[in-house]
């Protein structure tokens, strides 16, 4: 209890003005009107703009080219001379790491970005035709260690490829 | 073994969020209107970039960055903004709902605040960000944020005092 919790109590009581209802739907249209494809539930994000970054790039060519250069000096050395200096150099001891196994699955989202409609598609060996709808998104797996109270969370895109049959009336 | 399985898209997102970015965009301009333009804009540019919606430190950072392209870009309209701060009782639109008058006394000392302070305040009470999350979205440490917050507590507990 700080001398501010019954201040922060009473902020806490003011509720925000709710947003407008039709704010969701403004975002849903310049979301569509981005990509230019049709709006659904998810979202559809534009390609990401490649912009070089000529300082990094020239750092990363400057340490490729330092690398090759080692390299080919360590070509260069007599075969005798390196075999010395493996034979001098102490092996590292390899330390049994220690199997964590606390980490406990805490969840699974999954943020739909783009959900597009590619139209009518004759699967191979089928008269019917079905409709392919593909959806781009973003997993995040999370585990928790209940004694540390630490977390770990992977994430990655992902994009699945849906076939709807379609009914022929 | 429990594995919690969510399906989320955007409209979810958003609906959990939208109450507290509309009001963190109000620190920035003076109607509700204004306000839900610059979260429009910036929930649009968040999503786009396929950022991880868990990422609130980058997502309010780009609330502030939109608002703030958009005083800089129109200059005739910021200083109808600084004009409108001057006299804030008087032409803004209330951000919160009022139960009573203390509410309403509490939310004019709020508007009275250093805006640095307000921001972080904003953050920190009504959308729950941590001290690390409002660094990374204002560019500043999370010492720094804290200290801010602290300052905006003692001031509104000096001009407000709770009513029982």
């Amino acid at each position: 209890m700080n001398d501010f919790s019954e201040l922060e109590a009473e902020l806490k009581k003011l509720r925000p003005a709710p947003a407008s209802p039709e704010l969701t739907a403004r975002i849903e249209r310049g979301l569509a009107e981005v990509s230019g494809r049709t709006a659904t539930a998810g979202v559809l994000p534009r390609r990401r703009n490649i912009r070089v970054n000529w300082l990094g790039l020239g750092l990363g060519l400057a340490a490729a080219a330092a690398l090759l250069l080692l390299a080919r000096l360590d070509v260069d050395q007599p075969a005798g001379k390196r075999q010395s200096v493996v034979a001098t150099t102490p092996l590292p001891f390899a330390q049994p790491v220690p199997v964590n196994d606390a980490f406990v699955p805490a969840g699974l989202t999954q943020v739909v970005y783009d959900t597009r409609d590619e139209g009518l598609h004759f699967p191979e060996g089928s008269n019917e035709p079905v409709r392919r709808v593909r959806s781009r998104k973003r997993e995040t797996l999370k585990w928790n260690n209940p004694q540390t109270g630490t977390s770990l969370r992977v994430s990655y895109p992902s994009e699945e490829v849906t076939l709807i049959p379609v009914d022929g009336q | 073994m429990e594995n919690v399985v969510t399906h989320e898209d955007w409209k979810v997102c958003f609906s959990e969020l939208a109450p507290g970015l509309v009001l963190f965009a109000r620190q920035f301009v003076r109607t509700s209107a204004d306000a839900e333009d610059i979260v429009q804009d910036a929930f649009v540019r968040f999503w786009r970039k396929e950022h991880s919606i868990e990422n609130r430190g980058l997502l309010y950072a780009t609330v502030r960055s939109v608002a703030l392209d958009l005083l800089r870009r129109d200059t005739r309209r910021a200083r109808r903004e600084a004009n409108a701060a001057l006299e804030v009782e008087q032409t803004t639109a209330p951000q919160f709902d009022f139960d009573d008058g203390s509410q309403r006394e509490l939310a004019a000392a709020i508007d009275r605040l250093p805006v640095e302070q307000r921001e972080v305040l904003v953050m920190k009470i009504w959308n729950e960000l941590t001290f690390a999350e409002i660094g990374q979205a204002l560019a500043i440490s999370q010492n720094t944020a804290a200290s801010r917050y602290r300052y905006a507590l003692a001031a509104l507990k000096k001009n407000f005092v709770v009513h029982e």
